[in-house]
Formats: structure tokens, C-alpha cells, sequence
């Protein structure tokens, strides 16, 4: 066995053979798109005011971060740290509509999935809302609260809430009759059916929920923060771009979507694994 | 001894949820099952079966007749009456021991009494091993031995079984009917099986119910007086008291189908 073969069989039971698999494949697309930036550089193609080297992004946050001071500075959000004060905004408006949203929108959801006269009053305004929820809001929400946290805050309520909402109750309509009926012999009271049987039964569609609504509300966050907002990754990109920073604006862009993919592969997809992919309630890839 | 289960002069008309029609499914029942014994209620398809086993449950509201477990009157689901039903009814978010527990759960049972309690069911019904498994990884039999196992482990005053074989293999249906009886006979729990399976009834049953097709009366009571201990299907296979009793029930119940099938 040559020294190749031997570090190639190291790696592969270092990240598990299916798993490596995976990486290579999926970095493909990735790794074309890097490939073309630099050959664009390179030939110059088109000129860096529209597409900037991929150094000058790097660069971008050192002079954005120029005056910060350390781990201390950025989590203390200190003035200086121009970048990632505006991380740290967005992120943080998204986490407090996440705690003020879900919660209502589970609740409400599994009542009205359980309660038909609920429904009735809550789904044909809920439709209307879904309708006309992420940016559709943000010109009036901005003459109701001004430009700031609130109108960026109202638009994430808005996109979170209907979106659980909506696919909670789906999800505890689609729990069988005969889960709440056999709990029910047991001697299960109201709220045993809706802990034991409702709510873990919808998790699938909860799950679902959450993901869609990170999604739609990161991008509705972002959307709100260009027209609405005085901070955030949006409010970056768009002052960048009128001030012809293209790498500020690049970066901007990337990381938005870098910070999602962390999300939904590192937090959101766990959870489903360790919930309803553990009980056998979704179709599992091979 | 008063029996265990009364059903008195019960009657149930409902609207048929697509046409609205009224249905009138059962008609002027009564019948009563004494401690110990092993009941079957058997007949063709859409004789009210499973109306009477909902009633039971009280999971569907009655309003002409009595029904009365333990001499108390049925308003509503409780635990007294333990359901096995067809399939699927086990909580798929919860481990065997957890759905076989989930019973003495709910009624406040301290969690190391449970434990101990639920591990002798677990013997019992040969799920020794599978106590950590999700329902996605067991068979179709295996779940509903967890399915029994859940409904005696709550000790109810008797346990109603709705077809709950009908969806698993035939040697796997013969194997859990043994199994059925040798655990009611070591519980000595009072029980009411609906089957359409007459081979089924016969075999389990102390005393068999047979109905007429829609609306659902009693047309016959059966009494098979075979000890609980020789039914085993090897041997009854060629018993003629049995084959005696079966074709008793299997003629009777021959009358009532339509002659084009299911109606």
C-alpha cells in the first residue's frame, strides 16, 4: 500500500465514507464558482468595480473591524467594530423574534388544529396575512414604528407567526385519530393528548415550520433592514452599494447566506434528527 | 358474582358522513361477559362490530340502552376499559417500555414501581430485549404485542380488542391468537374481542356473540367449553368439539353475508 492509498483510507475513516462523499459532491458547485471569481480576476473579464478580488473581500472586513478591540469589543458590540456589530444586530433581532414568535405560533397552531371552530376563525385571516407578510409590510410598518428595531421586529413576527402557525396545524391534523383515541383508554386527560400526542405527532411539520420561517424571515430580516432598518447586514449592503463599496457589499451577501447555511445544517437539521428522524416519521434519503 | 361487562337493550343510528344518510348500525344488543372469560363478538362485515366496540370504549356517545363496566354506567373513555385496537396505535415518538408504561404514566405510578412493572409485561409478551426500540423498528406483530402489553400493564377492568390481528401476516396471526390466550389465561383478564375471523373467535373465545348484518342484532350466544390450557391450534385443528363449534358459528354467520360480498 503506497503512502496515497494509506492517508486516503485515514481520511475516509476520519469523516466517515458516506459523509466525504457528500462534502465532495456538494463543494462541487462551490468550488466552480471560486474557480470562475479567480479566472476573472485573473483575465479580467469584467472589471473589480462589479466583481472585486476575493482578497479585497478579506481585506473589506479588516478595515470594517479597524477599530475593534478583540472578543471583548465585539460582544460588548463596541462602536468600532463596524462589522460585526452588524452580525451581531441582525442575528440577535432574529434569535428575539424566534422567542417571541414560536411559542404563539405552536400554540396557536396546535389549538387550532385541534379545534375546528378555532381554525375556522384563525385560518381565512391567516391566509390573508401569509399573503402579504415579509416585505409587502415594511412601507407601512415604517410609518407606524419608524425606521429601527420595532418595523424590522414586526416584519420577522409577521412572517414567523404564520408560518408555524400554519404548519402546526397542519401537522396536528395529520396526526391518526386513533393516537389520541388509544391515549384517551388509557385514562389520558386534554393535556396528555396535546403534550403526548399533538405536539410530538405535528413535530415533523413544527420542524418543517421552523425551517421555513428562518428561511423567509432571515431573507424578509434582511429585506426590512435595507428600507426599514438602521443596522444589520441589509442596512450594510445597501449604504455599501450607494457608496460603491462592491466588497462590503460581497461580503455582505456571502455571509448572509453563510450564516443561514450554519444554521439550518448545524442546529436545524439536528433537531430533526434527533426527533422525528429517531422515530421513523420521515423518508430518509438512503 | 354480577358480570363484568352489561349491555342493555343498546340501539345506534347515525348519519352517514357522506350522503347523510341515516345508518342504523345497531339494534336492541344486550349481552353480558363474566369476570375471567374470554368473550368474542362475531359477524360480517358492517354489522356494527366496530360501532359496539367504539360505544364500549366510550369513545362514541350512546343515547338508547344501558352499558355498564363493573356496574358503573359508561359516559366516556376511561381507563377501565383497555383498547387494543387494528393497527398503528402504539405512539411512534415513544420506546416499548415507554408506550407499555404510558398507561401507569398517566395515572401518577412513581417511576421506579413502573419500571418494574412494565419490565414483567415486557416478559410477557416476549419483547425481552426490545425494550429501547422505536415502533419503526419492530414488526407488525411485535407492535401489537406492545399494543396488548400497554393496555394490560394500565390493569383495566376489561380489555376490548378490536381486530387487532387483522392487519399482521397469517402465521404471525396464529402465532399472537396462542400468545393472546396463554397471557388472558395467566391474567385471568376479562376481555371482548371483535373479529370477523370465525376461526378466530372460536378459538379464543369462552363464549361467542354472533351478529346479524346491518342493523347489528344478536343472533346467537355460543358457549365453547374447551379448556383455556389445550387450545392450541395443533391440537384443536382436529378436536371435534371444536371443529363441532366453529361450523355452529361459521353457518351462522354464512347467513348473514350478502351473497355479492361486502355491502
Amino acid at each position: 500500500m503506497n503512502p496515497v492509498q494509506s492517508l486516503s483510507i485515514a481520511v475516509q475513516k476520519l469523516f466517515g465514507r458516506q459523509r466525504l462523499r457528500r462534502i465532495i459532491l456538494g463543494s462541487i458547485p462551490f468550488i466552480m464558482l471560486l474557480s470562475l471569481w479567480r479566472m476573472n480576476t485573473v483575465n479580467e473579464w469584467l472589471p473589480p468595480v462589479f466583481i472585486p478580488p476575493m482578497a479585497s473581500i478579506i481585506e473589506a472586513i479588516s478595515i470594517l473591524q479597524d477599530e475593534c478591540t478583540g472578543i471583548g469589543g465585539i460582544l460588548t458590540m463596541n462602536p468600532g467594530c463596524l462589522f460585526t456589530n452588524h452580525v451581531l444586530s441582525s442575528l440577535g433581532r432574529v434569535g428575539l423574534a424566534l422567542i417571541l414568535g414560536l411559542p404563539f405560533g405552536i400554540a396557536f397552531g396546535v389549538l387550532a388544529g385541534m379545534n375546528r371552530r378555532v381554525s375556522n376563525v384563525l385560518e381565512p385571516i391567516g391566509v390573508f396575512a401569509n399573503a402579504i407578510s415579509g416585505i409587502a409590510w415594511v412601507p407601512l410598518a415604517i410609518v407606524w414604528f419608524g425606521i429601527g428595531a420595532m418595523t424590522t421586529l414586526f416584519i420577522l413576527l409577521n412572517t414567523i407567526f404564520w408560518l408555524v402557525f400554519f404548519n402546526t396545524l397542519l401537522g396536528v391534523r395529520s396526526v391518526p385519530s386513533v393516537l389520541e383515541n388509544s391515549v384517551l383508554t388509557l385514562g389520558g386527560s386534554r393535556w396528555n393528548i396535546i403534550t403526548q400526542v399533538y405536539f410530538p405527532g405535528a413535530l415533523p411539520s413544527i420542524v418543517t415550520g421552523i425551517r421555513m420561517s428562518m428561511g423567509f424571515g432571515w431573507r424578509a430580516l434582511i429585506a426590512a433592514e435595507m428600507i426599514g432598518g438602521d443596522s444589520g447586514l441589509g442596512f450594510m449592503i445597501f449604504v455599501s452599494a450607494s457608496e460603491y463599496k462592491i466588497e462590503e457589499v460581497f461580503l455582505g451577501v456571502i455571509v448572509i447566506a453563510l450564516i443561514w447555511m450554519f444554521t439550518d445544517r448545524s442546529i436545524l437539521v439536528p433537531i430533526e434528527k434527533w426527533t422525528v428522524q429517531r422515530w421513523g416519521m420521515v423518508w430518509r434519503p438512503s | 358474582m354480577p358480570p363484568k361487562l352489561v349491555v342493555q337493550g343498546l340501539s345506534h343510528h347515525y348519519p352517514d358522513e357522506y350522503t347523510g344518510e341515516d345508518v342504523h348500525a345497531l339494534d336492541n344488543v344486550s349481552l353480558d361477559v363474566d369476570e375471567g372469560v374470554f368473550a368474542a363478538v362475531v359477524g360480517p362485515s358492517g354489522c356494527g362490530k366496530t360501532t359496539l366496540l367504539n360505544i364500549l370504549a366510550g369513545l362514541l356517545p350512546y343515547s338508547v340502552g344501558h352499558v355498564k363496566v363493573d356496574g358503573i354506567d359508561v359516559t366516556g373513555p376511561g381507563p377501565d376499559r383497555g383498547v387494543v385496537f387494528q393497527e398503528h396505535a402504539i405512539l411512534p415518538w415513544r420506546t416499548v417500555a415507554r408506550n407499555i408504561g404510558h398507561g401507569l404514566e398517566i395515572q401518577g405510578m412513581a417511576s421506579e414501581e413502573r419500571k418494574k412493572k412494565v419490565q414483567e409485561f415486557v416478559e410477557l409478551v416476549n419483547l425481552t430485549g426490545f425494550e429501547d426500540r422505536y415502533p419503526h423498528e419492530l414488526s407488525g406483530g411485535m407492535k401489537q404485542r406492545v399494543a396488548l402489553a400497554r393496555t394490560l400493564c394500565a390493569d383495566p377492568v376489561i380489555m376490548l380488542m378490536d381486530e387487532p390481528f387483522a392487519a399482521v401476516d397469517a402465521q404471525t396471526r396464529i402465532t399472537l391468537q396462542e400468545e393472546l390466550n396463554r397471557i388472558t389465561m395467566a391474567t385471568k383478564k376479562t376481555t371482548l374481542l371483535i373479529t370477523h375471523n370465525v376461526d378466530e373467535a372460536a378459538f379464543l373465545g369462552d363464549k361467542c356473540f354472533v351478529f346479524t348484518r346491518r342493523p347489528g342484532k344478536l343472533k346467537a350466544t355460543i358457549l365453547i367449553d374447551i379448556p383455556r390450557d389445550r387450545r392450541v391450534w395443533k391440537d384443536l385443528l382436529h378436536d371435534p368439539q371444536f371443529i363441532e363449534k366453529r361450523d355452529e358459528i361459521l353457518t351462522l354467520v354464512r347467513e348473514e353475508v350478502s351473497p355479492h360480498g361486502d355491502d
